[in-house]
């Protein structure tokens, strides 16, 4: 079987699946490496990674990557310039409140499939992508109610795995851990593997991540399927659920991602915000001091570069919780 | 009077302008000596060099009274549209009609440089959370925040999609401080997939029929508000003479960049042509006036070419520079360094190029936006660079990095590559922030390395075998 690898939670796992390719949602690993994005300056260290992970993947066949950020969209014509993988570039829009808008997005996703066909995929019929969205929303659901029956580790990581296999973990979603402390957001772009120990040194100060809205966490989880729609018209009812309900700071207007923060902050009881955002990242580095004003709570400014020693992320971490409680 | 041509002084100009005076110089009502701007906060001009012709005294004087002319356009009813980021399209339409006047309030990146950090705009963009990571642009918050160097316009306007992410952050954050902004969403261009239906852009790129289609339901959009502002109708007839308009202006520009690109002698100063190219993206508040200035530039540049008059010397190495600089002395440098400008891409390509006239206006309108060279792969603008290149004659390639600026940390490497692939010609990237005094000796050893260079590869190419 053939494997589509991408970063980006635009694209809809549910549409390569139901292609017959295998989708692979990457979760990266260090942003170092060699060309061809290397360590110039400006180039944000994700958009690095993604590309000098992509340029030597021997694993997948395909990417795919979208034009939620102008670098990602740029990083496209680096892999397409210089790597063996066949390069996708998939253009999700901005705005979000118009017709049109959600028209483009349902013609992105097609021609994908079109994509995927001269891949050797197989166009599926509406009963087939319904089929697999049931199997997809049925593996979701279970991952969401594992929420409170692992650590917030374990629950990032076990939504990383789902993204990336299409399924939940092997290993049990119950650890009998009871969440302790001050309860916190970490909100902000996408976490390479290494930056999970933000978990351990949240736990470490005396804390917990209450609610994980980075990009690789529940954040951008498409929402449940509805049922009947999911019988109508699969398509239609996929792109509500990815592009119509994943909030995100890209979109503008970006009031989705405030009024979900709001939503999501009030339910769970934060009491503070760890803000993670990679150096050179416009789109985030632009929000926060917007969300701090917005949120009236105590804010942590992550931010990442290439360098980045892990003892002065466990120090800030816990000088900001040392506040808190 | 001495009428030497030569780039001067401010010093200079305050002299000379006493004698054209004298002489009988008939000057527009925003007319001037240049001096005045300096004590407005311009304190940049204190340290360029300007042509010393009435053409670009008529032009610099154009540029720096641009707030005026806003603030006369309110006071005489008129409606205000700031259009941002998608450089030379709404303007087109907003000046279909007669009860608005557009400009981009983008331009606002230049006032750390012409007022040498002596505004605040940067440092209320720093209270704001946008520091000094973010593309100069950011001082365009400042602007709004100070409300010091622009009526506060009736209606904002943003192109978002296949932009740069600083541009697109700052205004979200504007958005967020309570300025609402009609968001209008430019697409990706990108290569027609097999079987689907082509479309040629001005300036010789091709997009998908479809996409075109996109951006013209768009900027539908954008007529239905332009509409409702001006309390009129926006119809095709109203756009078609907005769209020769503006061609007059594009082909006028078009004609002074290909007159002073490939004269042997260089008529007119890196700086006057840049100001001169900016006039494209929203014709300075003025559009008649916009033409009035370019066609009195146009007759100097062509008396100057007859009579093979330069104000720089022959052996100047022709240089094609891409992006702005984001501090206008830089373009004094490169001249100071021994070359010259034979061909630019300041980002608005699709705002030189001529709107097609054959089609309905919004279809024309919506392939012209979708020529903008930033929403397309950077190999596309590098193909058109070079087809530029060989149009002028260029020796040699500069790329300003625009610090901070999303599309400057990888687009460099693409242009360049191609660019020496195709031509064989030198290329350097440099770095210009909004006021370089402080590492000018750096980008001066730069530019004089290039120039030497290409300097060198002229004398190897006309050596005989």
């Amino acid at each position: 079987m053939k494997t589509i690898v991408y970063v980006c939670p635009f694209v809809p796992a549910e549409w390569i699946a139901a292609h017959g390719l295998r989708p692979r949602r990457l979760l990266l690993d260090s942003s170092k490496g060699s060309s061809p994005a290397g360590i110039t300056s400006g180039v944000c260290p994700f958009a690095r990674a993604f590309v000098n992970r992509v340029s030597g993947e021997s694993e997948a066949d395909a990417v795919v990557v979208t034009t939620v950020c102008d670098q990602m969209r740029r990083a496209a014509e680096l892999i397409a310039r210089d790597s063996a993988l066949r390069a996708f570039l998939m253009n999700v829009p901005t705005t979000w409140q118009t017709a049109a808008a959600q028209k483009l997005y349902i013609a992105e996703v097609r021609r994908l499939g079109g994509f995927m066909v001269r891949l050797g995929g197989k166009a599926p019929s509406a009963q087939e992508l319904a089929e697999v969205m049931r199997e997809y929303d049925a593996a979701r659901s279970a991952v969401r109610a594992a929420r409170g029956q692992l650590s917030s580790r374990q629950y990032s990581e076990a939504i990383a795995v789902f993204n990336r296999d299409g399924a939940p973990p092997a290993a049990s979603l119950r650890s009998g851990r009871e969440a302790r402390g001050v309860p916190l957001a970490l909100l902000g772009g996408p976490l390479l593997a290494s930056q999970f120990v933000i978990f351990d040194f949240v736990e470490r100060a005396g804390g917990y991540i209450a609610l994980d809205a980075t990009e690789t966490g529940e954040r951008t989880m498409p929402s449940p399927f509805d049922r009947r729609l999911l019988r109508d018209n699969p398509l239609v009812e996929l792109t509500n659920a990815y592009f119509g309900s994943i909030p995100d700071a890209f979109r503008r207007p970006n009031s989705q991602l405030y009024i979900w923060l709001r939503k999501e902050i009030g339910k769970r009881g934060v009491r503070g915000i760890i803000f993670q955002r990679y150096l050179w990242c416009d789109t985030w580095h632009a929000e926060v001091q917007r969300i701090r004003e917005w949120a009236q709570m105590p804010l942590l400014d992550l931010d990442v570069g290439d360098e980045d020693a892990e003892d002065r992320t466990a120090s800030r971490i816990q000088s900001f919780l040392a506040m808190l409680k | 009077m001495n009428d030497e041509l030569r780039r001067i002084t401010l010093e200079e100009w305050d002299a000379r302008y006493i004698e054209l005076h004298r002489a009988g110089m008939a000057e527009p009502e925003y007319g001037g000596p240049l001096r005045r701007h300096v004590q407005d906060g311009d304190r940049r001009l204190l340290k360029l060099r300007f042509d010393n012709s009435p053409a670009a005294l008529r032009l610099w004087n154009f540029l720096l009274t641009e707030e005026d002319r806003l603030h006369q356009a309110r006071a005489g009813g008129k409606k205000i549209v700031g259009a941002m980021k998608d450089l030379g399209t709404v303007p087109v339409m907003a000046y279909s009609l007669r009860q608005l006047v557009a400009f981009y309030p983008d331009g606002a990146w230049w006032i750390p440089c012409v007022m040498e950090l002596s505004a605040p705009v940067l440092s209320i963009a720093d209270s704001l959370g946008i520091d000094e990571s973010f593309c100069p642009v950011r001082a365009m918050l400042g602007a709004f925040l100070s409300g010091a160097h622009f009526p506060r316009p009736d209606l904002l306007i943003c192109s978002v999609g296949a932009t740069c992410d600083d541009f697109s952050a700052i205004a979200q954050r504007l958005n967020g401080l309570g300025y609402p902004i009609l968001w209008w969403e430019i697409a990706q261009r990108r290569h027609p997939d097999p079987g689907e239906q082509a479309v040629e852009l001005p300036g010789g790129f091709v997009a998908p029929e479809a996409q075109v289609s996109f951006v013209r339901s768009e900027l539908e959009r954008v007529r239905s508000v332009l509409e409702e502002l001006s309390g009129t109708t926006l119809d095709d007839d109203a756009l078609s003479s907005g769209i020769r308009r503006a061609n007059e202006v594009r082909g006028l520009l078009g004609e002074l960049r290909r007159v002073g690109f490939t004269a042997d002698l260089c008529p007119l100063p890196a700086l006057e042509m840049l100001i001169a190219e900016m006039l494209a993206i929203h014709f300075c508040s003025d559009q008649d006036e916009t033409i009035s200035v370019l066609r009195e530039l146009l007759r100097e540049v062509r008396a100057r070419v007859k009579t093979r008059k330069g104000v720089l010397s022959e052996e100047a190495a022709r240089i094609f520079w891409v992006n702005p600089v984001a501090d206008l002395h830089v373009m004094n440098l490169l001249e100071d360094c021994g070359g010259r400008i034979c061909g630019t891409e300041y980002l608005f390509s699709h705002a030189l190029d001529e709107i097609p006239e054959g089609l309905s206006p919004m279809e024309a309108l919506a392939r012209m936006a979708l020529a903008d060279p930033m929403v397309g792969p950077a190999a596309d603008r590098a193909a058109r660079i070079c087809s530029d290149i060989r149009a002028f004659g260029a020796e040699a390639v500069v790329i300003s990095r625009i610090p901070g600026a999303s599309h400057c940390a990888t687009e460099g490497t693409v242009i360049g590559d191609l660019v020496r692939s195709e031509l064989g010609i030198p290329v350097m990237e440099i770095e210009v922030p909004p006021v370089s005094d402080s590492v000018q000796p750096a980008i001066r050893t730069r530019l004089e390395a290039i120039i030497e260079t290409a300097k060198e590869l002229r004398k190897r190419c006309s050596a005989p075998a």
